[in-house]
C-alpha cells in the first residue's frame, strides 16, 4: 500500500537555526536531520555496483607504496572487463607483444614485480566474480531470474586461491571474494525452488581471526549480515550491521540502510548479542534515528554519558523539533500529545546538560536553551545560555556564532519595549547578520536566514505597538502602508537624511525599496487622481523607474483589446517613457482645457486613461510601482487597494463621452460610443473581481458566461446601426454581435 | 464552446438512455436488472505467487481475471531521468489466468519529462511490458495505465498515451480519479478505449480521528457520482478491498500500512483501545512487522467489508449508464480484507452493476 505523502517541500537550511555542523562529527553528516530526503547535503545510497570503488582503488595505490598511479589503477581494477585483465597480465609477463588499446602499461613502473603479477592473478578471478555480483546497468531490461547464476565451478578455485595466497592483503580479498561469492549462491538458492544452505558462517569464522579488522574486514562482515538477513535471522544480520556502521563514514550509509529490525524480539536478541556498552550504544543510536532520539538518547547517556553517539541524536532531536513548529501558549486539545512530547524532550535535554557530564556541555546547554525558547520558556532558556558561553570553544568559529545567534534570537524575543538603549545595543548584531546575508561575511554552515526573517518580524511588530509605524515599516514593509501620502514622504525623509544615526543606518541595510520607487507610486496614483501638475513632480524623482518603456502607443485605440497585437503593431516605432507619456498626457490635458480640438484632445485623453488601466495595452504603467506587487494577468492578483484604482475605467469614461459630444462627425459618435461601452464592460467584470465573496475564489470560477451589455450597446444599436464603424464592430466584436442578434 | 456542445450531446443520449430504461423497466416490472458485470482482481504487490485460498478466491469470484501491476515508473532525482522500478517477480505458473498488465506510473514523471521524451518512454515502456509477457508465456489482450495526472501533465501524459497506443496495438485503458471525473473539463479526457474509475480514495487522510472513512465514504462519493453520466469514456469500475492503518503522531499523519491491521492492533500488550473503536494507542516504543511504533503514537483503522462494498456499489451503480459487459475490479487480491471475503460476496457486489 502506498501513502502518496507528497508533502511540502522545504529548504531546511532557510528554516532552520541550529545547525549540526557545529557540534557533531562530520562522519555522521548523511544522517543530519532533513525533512524532503533520505540524507543530508546531497549524500545517497550510490550506486551499490561503485560505492566503494575509489576506496579499492586506493588501498591497492598504498599497497603498491605509490609506485603505480590511482589512473592506471583504476582503469584497471574498476573500468576494464575480464578479457582485457587477462591480456594485460600476459602483457606484463612478456606472452603478449602488444597491450589492448586504453590500458595502462606496467612493465616500467618502479612496482614490485612479484606483486604486479600477483595483482593481475588476482584481478583476473576478481572480475569473474562480477558476472553474478555486479547488477545490471540498464534498468529497462528484464531478466525472469534476476538472480543471476553462480558458477559451482568458482568455489573450488576461491578456496584453493585462498589457501595457497601467502601475501595477507591478497589472501584478505581473496577471503572476501569467496565470502561474497557463497552469499550470492545463498541468495540464489533463495529464489530457486530447492532450499539449500551454503557454508558461510562457517567459512568466515574460520578465517576471520587471522585478519586484520580493517575495511576489507568490515566489507566481509556485511555479506555475512546480508547472509543472515535473507534467512530471516534479523537479530544476528542488524547486530552485525550496526559494527559496519560503527566502523567508518563509507559503511554508514549503506549499514544504516539496511539495518531494519522486524519485531521486538528480535531488536531485544540484537540488544543482548552486543559485547559491550560501545556496541549496545551503536545499536541505540540506530534506533534513535529512525525518529525516537530521545529514548536513545536516554539509553546512550545512562551507559556512557560521554559518547559522541549521542551528538548526531542531540541535533537531529533539535532540527526535528524545530521544523515540526510549536504553539508557544497552546492549549487545544488537538495539540495535547505534541505539548506532552516536548515538554519529556526539554526535561530530558535539560537534565543532561544540568549534570554536565557530556563532552561537550556548551552543546547540551546551547540545545537545552534553544528547546526551552522554542516552547517559549524564555528564562529557562536565558539561564542555559549562560552556562554555556563560559563553557565555549572560543576558537571554533561556527559554535560561536552559532552561539551569538541563538543569544540574539532570544534576547529580541525578549524584548518588551525599544528604546534608545536598545536600539544602540542591537546596531552590532543587526549589522553582522545583515553582513552575512549579504555575503560580505562567511560563516560555512550557519543557518541565518530564519533568524533574520524572525528578527524582522518581531523588530517591526514592537514598532508598531509603540507606534513607531515607520520603523515597523522599514522592517517589515507592508503594503498597507502606503496608504497615507504623508507616511510615504516620511520615509523618504529618513532615506533622504544626510546623517543617520548608527541604528537608522543598520536597519536601512535590511530595507531594499529605494526613494524613487516611492516616487513614483505616488505620481501614479496621482496621475489617477488626474492631477498632473504634481504627478509630473514626482516622477521626475523616481529616477530610473520613470524610463520605463511603454510597448505600444498609449494614445491609441481599438476594437478589441489586444496588448500583444498593439505590441506587435508598434513594434518599430519609438516608444513613449512612462516620464514621456506624463508629459504629453499634460500637453493634451493642457489644450483641452484651452478649448483647442476639443473632441480630438478629449478622446486622446480617454485612450490614455483606457490604457493605464488592466484593460489597457499600458499595465507597465502600474506594474512598474514595484512595492505595489500589481504584477498579474488577472486583476484578482493585484492587490486592494490597488485593484480598484487600476481597474477602473471611469476617467476614461468621462473623456469619451466629452469626444463624443464634440465629435464632428457620426462616425465619430459611434466610435467614441463603442469605447464608452468597452468602459462599461470593465465595470461589470470589475463589480465580480472585487465582490468580497468572492475573494478566494480562482479566476476560473468567475461567471462570464453572460455577455456585458449597458446602455451604451443599446444606444449604439439604436442609433448608429447606419455607419460604416458600426459595421467594423460587428465584424470584430462576438459580444456585440450576439447582443445585436438578439430581441430586444 | 466545443465542450458545450459535447456535453449536451452527452445529456441527451443520457436522458435517452434514463428513458428508455424505465421504459424497459416499466414493461419487465422492474424486480430486478439482470447483471452482465465481470469480476476482477488487480494485483499489486512486487511478487506474484498467490497462496491456495487467493487463487481459489481469484477463481470462484474472477473467473481467473487479473490485472497484475508489471512495474512503476518513477522520475529518478538523482539521474534526473525516468525509470522502471519494483519489476514484478513472477513466481508461479500464470498460463490458466487471464492477465491484463498494468503500469503505474508517476505524475512528477511527466513533470519532469520535456515533451519529446514522451515518445521514446511509450517504446521503453511496450518493450518492456512485451519481455516481461514473453518471458513468462502471457498473452494479453488489453494494458491498463495507472497515473494521477493534472492540468498540467495532461499534454505530455495524453501525448505518451498515444504513442504507446500506436506502438502497442491492443486495447488501451487509462485509471481515471474521482477529480478527474468532476473536473474532466480541465483534467481533459485521456485518449483509450476505455476508462477504469477508482472508487476509493475519496477521502482525506487525516489525523482528525472523527475524519470519515477516507477509502470509502457516502458523503464524500456523492460531491463526485452526479458527474459521471457526462464523462466521455465507457469506464469500469475499481472497487475498495483492502484497509489500512493510519499511523498518527502528535496530531500529524505519519504513514500508512496495510500490514498493520486488527489483529495486531488487538494486542493488549501494545496497543490500548480508545474510546473510539477503531482508533488504538501503542502503550510503548516498539518495533513490529518492520516498522519501528513510538509510546502514544496513534493508529486509525480504516477497513472495507462486504457491508461497505455493497454500499459503495449500489451508490455508484445508480449515475452509471449501462454497459454491457462492465468488469469491476477490485484492489486488491492479497489483501486481509479480500482474505475476509468469500466469491460469492464478490458476486454480489458486482451484480449492482
Amino acid at each position: 500500500m502506498v501513502a502518496c505523502g507528497d508533502g511540502g517541500y522545504y529548504d531546511d537550511y532557510e528554516l532552520s537555526s541550529f545547525a549540526p555542523e557545529a557540534f557533531v562529527n562530520s562522519n555522521y553528516s548523511p544522517f543530519f536531520f532533513t525533512s524532503s530526503t533520505t540524507y543530508y547535503n546531497g549524500y545517497n545510497l550510490d550506486d551499490s555496483n561503485t560505492h566503494y570503488s575509489q576506496l579499492v582503488v586506493n588501498e591497492w595505490a598504498s599497497w603498491f607504496d605509490g609506485q603505480i598511479d590511482t589512473t592506471s589503477l583504476k582503469a584497471l581494477i574498476i573500468t576494464a572487463g575480464v578479457g582485457n585483465i587477462d591480456s594485460a597480465s600476459r602483457y606484463y609477463k612478456g606472452k603478449l607483444n602488444v597491450l589492448p588499446v586504453g590500458l595502462p602499461d606496467l612493465k616500467n613502473s618502479k612496482a614490485d614485480r612479484r606483486k604486479v603479477s600477483a595483482f593481475f592473478d588476482y584481478l583476473i578471478l576478481a572480475k569473474e566474480c562480477e558476472s553474478y555480483a555486479v547488477g545490471p546497468g540498464d534498468y529497462w531490461s528484464y531478466e525472469k531470474t534476476p538472480v543471476k547464476e553462480v558458477p559451482q565451478a568458482l568455489e573450488n578455485t576461491l578456496l584453493k586461491a585462498v589457501d595457497a595466497a601467502k601475501d595477507p592483503f591478497i589472501k584478505q580479498r581473496l577471503w572476501f571474494q569467496m565470502v561474497r561469492y557463497y552469499y550470492f549462491k545463498q541468495r540464489q538458492h533463495a529464489a530457486g525452488p530447492v532450499k539449500t544452505d551454503v557454508p558461510l558462517p562457517a567459512y568466515f569464522a574460520k578465517e576471520e581471526a587471522s585478519f586484520p579488522k580493517n575495511m576489507m574486514y568490515y566489507r566481509t562482515l556485511g555479506y555475512l549480515a546480508g547472509y543472515y538477513y535473507q534467512k530471516g535471522e534479523y537479530a544476528q544480520a542488524n547486530y552485525l550491521y550496526s559494527l559496519c556502521y560503527n566502523y567508518s563514514f563509507e559503511m554508514k550509509i549503506p549499514s544504516r540502510w539496511s539495518f531494519h529490525p522486524q519485531n521486538e524480539k528480535d531488536w531485544t536478541a540484537t540488544l543482548n548479542l552486543a559485547k559491550d556498552g560501545a556496541e549496545k550504544i551503536t545499536l541505540w543510536h540506530m534506533l534513535g534515528t529512525s525518529r525516537d532520539e530521545a529514548r536513545a538518547i536516554k539509553e546512550i547517556y545512562a551507559i556512557d554519558p560521554k559518547s559522541e553517539k549521542l551528538d548526531l541524536l542531540l541535533s537531529r532531536l533539535v532540527n526535528e523539533r524545530e521544523m515540526g513548529g510549536q504553539p508557544l501558549k497552546d492549549t487545544s486539545s488537538s495539540n495535547q500529545a505534541k505539548r506532552l512530547e516536548t515538554a519529556k524532550e526539554r526535561a530530558l535535554v535539560n537534565k543532561i546538560a544540568n549534570e554536565d557530564k557530556t563532552q561537550k556541555p556548551y552543546y547540551w546547554n546551547m540545545a537545552a536553551g534553544y528547546l526551552n525558547a522554542l516552547s517559549g520558556n524564555y528564562p529557562v532558556a536565558r539561564t542555559f545560555y549562560g552556562k554555556a558561553r563560559k563553557q565555549l570553544p572560543a576558537r571554533d568559529t561556527l559554535v560561536m556564532a552559532q552561539y551569538k545567534l541563538l543569544d540574539w534570537l532570544l534576547y529580541i524575543q525578549q524584548l518588551k519595549r525599544i528604546d534608545a538603549k536598545t536600539e544602540a545595543a542591537m546596531v552590532e548584531p543587526l549589522n553582522w547578520l545583515n553582513s552575512l546575508s549579504k555575503n560580505k561575511k562567511s560563516i560555512p554552515n550557519l543557518r541565518f536566514q530564519s533568524a533574520i526573517g524572525q528578527s524582522m518580524t518581531i523588530l517591526s511588530d514592537l514598532y508598531k505597538k509603540q507606534g513607531d509605524v515607520l520603523k515597523a515599516y522599514f522592517f517589515h514593509p507592508e503594503i498597507g502602508f502606503y496608504n497615507s501620502n504623508d507616511r510615504i514622504e516620511a520615509a523618504k525623509a529618513l532615506l533622504n537624511k544626510k546623517n543617520k544615526t548608527a541604528f537608522e543606518q543598520s536597519m536601512l541595510n535590511y530595507y531594499s525599496i529605494n526613494v524613487g520607487q516611492l516616487s513614483y507610486l505616488q505620481a501614479i496614483l496621482l496621475v489617477y487622481q488626474e492631477k498632473l501638475d504634481e504627478a509630473i513632480v514626482h516622477m521626475k524623482e523616481a529616477d530610473t523607474v520613470n524610463r520605463s518603456v511603454m510597448y505600444a502607443n498609449p494614445f491609441n485605440i481599438n476594437i478589441k483589446d489586444c496588448h500583444d497585437c498593439d505590441f506587435e503593431a508598434d513594434k518599430d516605432k519609438k516608444h513613449f517613457t512612462v516620464l514621456g507619456f506624463l508629459e504629453a498626457l499634460k500637453t493634451i490635458k493642457g489644450d483641452l482645457a484651452a478649448g483647442k480640438n476639443v473632441s480630438r484632445n478629449a478622446a486622446l485623453l480617454a485612450n490614455a486613461y483606457y490604457n493605464i488601466t488592466h484593460y489597457g495595452n499600458a499595465r507597465v504603467f502600474y506594474y512598474s510601482a514595484t512595492v505595489t506587487d500589481s504584477y498579474g494577468d488577472s486583476p484578482s492578483a493585484i492587490p486592494m487597494p490597488y485593484r480598484r484604482i487600476v481597474t477602473d475605467s471611469k476617467v476614461a469614461e468621462k473623456y469619451y463621452l466629452i469626444a463624443r459630444a464634440n465629435a464632428a462627425s457620426k462616425e465619430l459618435k459611434a466610435k467614441y460610443t463603442y469605447m464608452a461601452a468597452k468602459c462599461e464592460r470593465n465595470e461589470i467584470y470589475n463589480a465580480q473581481y472585487n465582490n468580497p465573496g468572492k475573494d478566494r475564489k480562482y479566476s476560473w470560477q468567475f461567471d462570464f458566461s453572460n455577455i456585458p451589455t449597458g446602455k451604451y450597446f443599446a444606444e449604439l444599436k439604436a442609433q448608429y446601426s447606419q455607419t460604416r464603424y458600426y459595421q467594423e464592430i460587428l465584424n470584430e466584436c462576438g459580444y456585440f454581435k450576439k447582443y445585436v442578434s438578439k430581441k430586444h | 464552446m466545443k465542450y458545450e456542445f459535447a456535453d449536451m450531446r452527452q445529456k441527451i443520449i443520457f436522458s435517452g438512455l434514463v428513458i428508455t430504461g424505465l421504459i424497459i423497466c416499466c414493461l419487465t416490472g422492474c424486480k430486478k436488472k439482470i447483471s452482465t458485470a465481470d469480476s476482477a482482481f488487480y494485483y499489486w504487490k512486487t511478487t506474484l505467487l498467490l497462496d491456495k485460498p487467493q487463487a481459489d478466491l481469484l477463481k470462484g469470484a474472477a473467473d481467473n481475471q487479473l490485472y497484475v501491476r508489471l512495474f512503476d515508473v518513477i522520475w529518478d532525482e538523482q539521474k534526473s531521468d525516468v525509470r522502471p522500478n519494483a519489476i514484478i517477480s513472477i513466481n508461479q505458473d500464470v498460463s490458466q489466468f487471464h492477465i491484463v498488465p498494468v503500469i503505474y506510473i508517476t505524475n512528477k514523471t511527466f513533470e519532469k519529462l520535456s515533451p519529446d521524451q514522451t515518445g521514446p518512454l511509450a517504446e521503453k515502456v511496450n518493450r518492456l511490458i512485451n519481455e516481461i509477457t514473453a518471458q513468462n508465456k502471457i498473452s494479453y489482450q488489453r494494458v491498463q495505465i495507472d497515473c494521477d495526472w493534472t492540468t498540467g501533465t495532461k499534454n505530455r501524459y495524453f501525448a505518451f498515451l498515444k504513442t504507446f497506443k500506436e506502438l502497442n496495438k491492443k486495447q488501451l485503458e487509462a485509471t481515471i480519479r474521482l477529480h478527474q471525473i468532476k473536473y474532466a473539463d480541465r483534467t481533459g479526457v485521456p485518449p483509450v478505449d476505455k476508462g477504469l474509475l477508482m472508487f476509493y480514495n475519496m477521502g482525506k487522510i487525516s489525523a482528525n480521528l472523527k475524519q470519515r472513512n477516507s477509502i470509502y465514504n457516502t458523503t464524500d462519493a456523492a460531491k463526485y457520482v452526479k458527474y459521471l453520466p457526462l464523462y466521455q469514456l465507457p469506464l469500469d469500475i475499481a472497487l475498495p478491498l483492502f484497509s489500512w492503518a493510519i499511523q498518527i503522531r502528535e496530531g500529524k499523519v505519519i504513514q500508512l500500512y496495510g500490514k498493520i491491521g486488527q489483529q495486531e492492533l488487538s494486542d493488549r500488550a501494545n496497543f490500548q483501545q480508545t474510546a473510539q473503536s477503531n482508533v488504538y494507542k501503542a502503550n510503548k516504543s516498539f518495533y513490529l512487522s518492520g516498522v519501528y511504533i513510538k509510546e502514544n503514537d496513534v493508529f486509525k483503522l480504516e477497513t472495507v467489508n462486504q457491508k461497505l462494498l455493497d454500499q459503495a456499489a449500489y451508490q455508484l451503480s445508480k449515475h452509471l449508464a449501462h454497459l454491457e459487459k462492465r468488469n469491476i475490479i477490485y484492489y486488491e487480491l492479497s489483501t486481509n480484507a479480500a482474505a475476509a471475503l468469500k466469491a460469492e460476496d464478490i458476486k454480489e457486489v458486482s451484480a449492482h452493476f
